[in-house]
């Protein structure tokens, strides 16, 4: 049983699907790509049981069959080889895998590939067809807003709220939290799921541009397929916190600011601020705002004023700036404006002008401040 | 045997300390460190506010059957008391010996006080407790003369403050410190370049800080009692007997120390712990009692604009077995959340179904900052109250506003 294929368009494949290839699994078997050749048709999968990825690629094969290969000895050899056809050949009974490139020989040992986990099964699903563009900035504006904190599993993915004719990302670490919703997209009813953010970030990574998507998903998993290849992403079943209930809805204290000037402004400012909380306060006034920072330890400190619109009373409110320069340094509109509505309640990032078919907000709680 | 050369061992540590280092500029020039040291500090203070004390053997201490002595007047250290023996004790030795509680904000005061004289004039001062300074007064022998200068600082602060100060003056904070110990009390001694080795041989090695029990009962019985045995023992044997503190013990037997005098020192840790008057089994009263010390540190935290990131609990069981357990957590100087974590803590700790003698609450791995609020689960009312209740304590003092589980602990 063997095959021939190009060494870069395998590697591309592998690259892919080593995602999912996680370094120390809890079976020995997931250190595996599985090949399985059908009709001229080379599938290779990946799984770390909460993410499993597949890409297919037309090769020439002598017969139908599949195998495990390890996949790290696999990826380097591949990796370390020229654009040039090479030959995969499989020992039917022993597993054994030779690679023939124009330079030699290799030979690694493979896997029985029924020990390989099964497929999770597509039944039960709803399908909804979304732009991967949309599909990758709906990713890119929330994933860095999901939490780490493994006691809260809900919160460690993004939310997936799919209704009717719109789908709403949420993520959040109850320290920020960002809402982006895309119109324009036909379901055929409304559900929510939680997608683990590793998974996402991979999937993330390897969208390609202006392609269709699908998401297909039932109660247990998400299988999102694009081109030749597929993502299938266990969800995460736990409950996701009311996000709705504590967006703020009489926030009144409006600032208007250019993002770029107040971004900037923010990195040099948290040069001066401690290292590890970040906290810079913001000093609001009469269309003036006054951004300032101190590390009581190095006797650092720092502050600027920048131009703005602002007409709310006048507070003084603090804020992680790392949180701040994130949530600013995703956002594509230049005009924004930040409401508030006192120094211990959450502040609003929205843009002035939301961009066609899209909504995003967010949000950021403030820093507690005593005198 | 090794032979000590000061100017070789300079060089030596000249070539091999970093040269921006702090060390390497005072091995340039002859330092002088001058050690001032308040005498059995909370008694002077006693005697001050009540002449009737004057010349009477005083205690200051827990008054409670398990209370220990926090200072004692030299009149009772006549009768063989020291501080940190257990009143009971120190009671038995002098019966007639008067006990007082103590007041920690007035000695604060004094000690503020002692500060303010010795701030405005040392041109470095570092204060390593409530009764201790260390001012480095390195390079101003030409011009004003050291020991002279010191003798005039203190007779103003005895003056200014009317409290007895002892110091000593010397090469070094190890050999200045040692110098006070030995010219007490209200007395003053130098130790002049050179000489430190004179000075410190004949003398126990009990007298150098950082030698406590432990050290010396295992010096003891190699036998050695005298500094001057000690500087004999070949560094490495020492580094074999007691590791890295080796090699200190050797260079602290030389009367060699060359760490600065640091102005300021950061606050590394909070902690507050409490022994019971009798040992106990209560568990709520012992969960009030910490959830009360955490209500108290949590505020200083706030008020000091710190935040928290290790927080430990430790147990004392009557056989004085001593158990700590700590946790890593998010940074915070939320009482609500604290708490909760103190309490898990404790159940966690406490498996033993044995009578406890003293409990504590620790926090440690501060950084400046204020409380990031959580969106789900603060809620706004209880970020106003905290915020009133800070304001109230700050403004009418600490005890006037606690929860009412707190109310039980008060003695």
């Amino acid at each position: 049983m063997k095959f021939e294929v190009s060494a870069t368009e395998l590697l591309k494949k592998l690259q892919v699907v080593h995602g999912a290839v996680s370094s120390n699994p809890v079976l020995p078997i997931l250190e595996d790509f599985l090949f399985g050749i059908k009709k001229n048709t080379l599938t290779i999968r990946s799984t770390n049981l909460e993410t499993t990825i597949i890409s297919k690629l037309a090769v020439v094969a002598d017969s139908n069959f599949s195998v495990a290969i390890p996949a790290t000895i696999l990826l380097n050899t591949i990796k370390s080889l020229p654009e040039h056809p090479i030959t995969i050949s499989v020992d039917e009974e022993t597993y054994g895998v030779t690679i023939k490139s124009q330079y030699g020989k290799y030979k690694l040992s493979g896997d029985k590939p029924e020990d390989f986990p099964k497929l999770p099964e597509r039944d039960n699903t709803n399908e909804i067809v979304i732009n991967s563009s949309s599909l990758a900035n709906g990713l890119t504006h929330t994933l860095f807003a999901t939490s780490n904190d493994e006691l809260r599993i809900a919160m460690t993915g993004v939310l997936f709220q799919i209704d009717y004719n719109k789908i709403i990302f949420v993520a959040t670490d109850a320290h920020k939290l960002v809402k982006y919703s895309i119109g324009n997209i036909e379901s055929e009813e409304s559900s929510s799921i939680i997608v683990p953010k590793k998974g996402l970030s991979l999937l993330k990574n390897a969208l390609p541009d202006d392609e269709e998507v699908t998401l297909a998903y039932n109660q247990k998993n998400i299988f999102i397929d694009f081109k030749d290849t597929s993502y299938i992403l266990r969800l995460i079943d736990a409950k996701y916190p009311d996000y709705n209930a504590v967006i703020p809805v009489d926030n009144n204290n409006v600032l208007s600011i250019g993002r770029s000037d107040f971004l900037s402004s923010l990195r040099r400012i948290a040069i001066y601020a401690n290292k590890t909380t970040n906290q810079v306060v913001l000093n609001l006034g009469d269309n003036s705002l006054n951004i300032s920072a101190k590390d009581l330890d190095f006797s650092n400190e720092a502050n600027e004023d920048i131009s703005c619109e602002y007409g709310g009373e006048t507070m003084q409110i603090g804020f992680n700036a790392k949180f701040l320069i994130e949530m600013l340094g995703v956002l594509k509109p230049e005009e924004i404006q930040i409401e508030m509505s006192n120094p211990t309640r959450a502040g609003i990032i929205v843009p002035v002008e939301q961009i066609e078919n899209e909504n995003l907000l967010m949000l950021i709680m403030p820093v507690m401040r005593s005198h | 045997m090794v032979v000590y050369n000061p100017q070789i061992y300079r060089k030596y540590r000249l070539y091999l300390s970093n040269y921006s280092s702090i060390f390497t500029i005072y091995i340039l020039y002859d330092r002088a460190v001058l050690h001032l040291d308040l005498d059995s500090f909370f008694v002077s203070v006693e005697c001050l506010k009540n002449s009737d004390f004057l010349g009477k053997p005083l205690l200051i201490g827990g008054t409670s059957a398990r209370g220990v002595v926090a200072s004692c007047s030299y009149e009772a250290r006549r009768f063989g008391i020291h501080s940190a023996m257990p009143m009971k004790m120190a009671l038995r030795l002098c019966p007639d010996a008067l006990v007082i509680r103590g007041d920690m904000d007035s000695y604060s005061k004094y000690s503020g006080l002692v500060t303010d004289i010795i701030a405005e004039e040392a041109p470095k001062y570092e204060k390593s407790s409530i009764d201790e300074f260390y001012l480095d007064l390195s390079g101003m022998d030409k011009y004003f003369g050291c020991f002279k200068w010191s003798k005039e600082l203190r007779q103003k602060v005895i003056k200014e403050s009317g409290l007895p100060i002892s110091f000593g003056l010397s090469v070094n904070k190890l050999v200045s410190k040692i110098g006070t110990g030995e010219s007490k009390p209200n007395g003053e001694h130098q130790v002049q370049r050179g000489t430190e080795k004179q000075f410190l041989f004949p003398l126990s090695v009990k007298k150098i800080p950082g030698i406590g029990k432990v050290t010396y009962k295992k010096l003891s019985f190699m036998g050695v009692r005298k500094i001057e045995t000690l500087s004999n023992i070949p560094i490495r044997l020492l580094e074999r007997e007691f590791g890295k503190h080796g090699k200190i013990l050797w260079e602290k037997s030389h009367g060699i120390d060359e760490s600065p005098v640091v102005p300021y020192h950061e606050q590394k840790s909070m902690s507050k712990e409490r022994t019971f008057k009798e040992d106990t089994l209560d568990l709520n009263h012992m969960k009030n009692m910490l959830i009360k010390m955490v209500d108290d540190l949590a505020f200083d935290l706030r008020e000091d604009q710190k935040l928290t990131s290790t927080v430990t609990v430790k147990i004392r069981y009557a056989d004085f077995n001593t158990y700590t357990k700590q946790r890593r957590i998010p940074y915070t100087s939320n009482d609500q959340l604290l708490i909760k974590h103190i309490l898990e803590i404790f159940e966690k700790v406490y498996d033993r179904r044995q009578l406890i003698r003293l409990i504590g609450v620790k926090f440690s791995g501060l950084v400046s900052g204020s409380y990031q609020i959580s969106l789900f689960d603060d809620t706004e009312k209880e970020i106003r109250l905290m915020e009133q209740r800070d304001w109230i304590k700050r403004r009418f003092g600490q005890d006037k506003i606690m929860r009412a589980s707190s109310l039980k602990t008060k003695r």
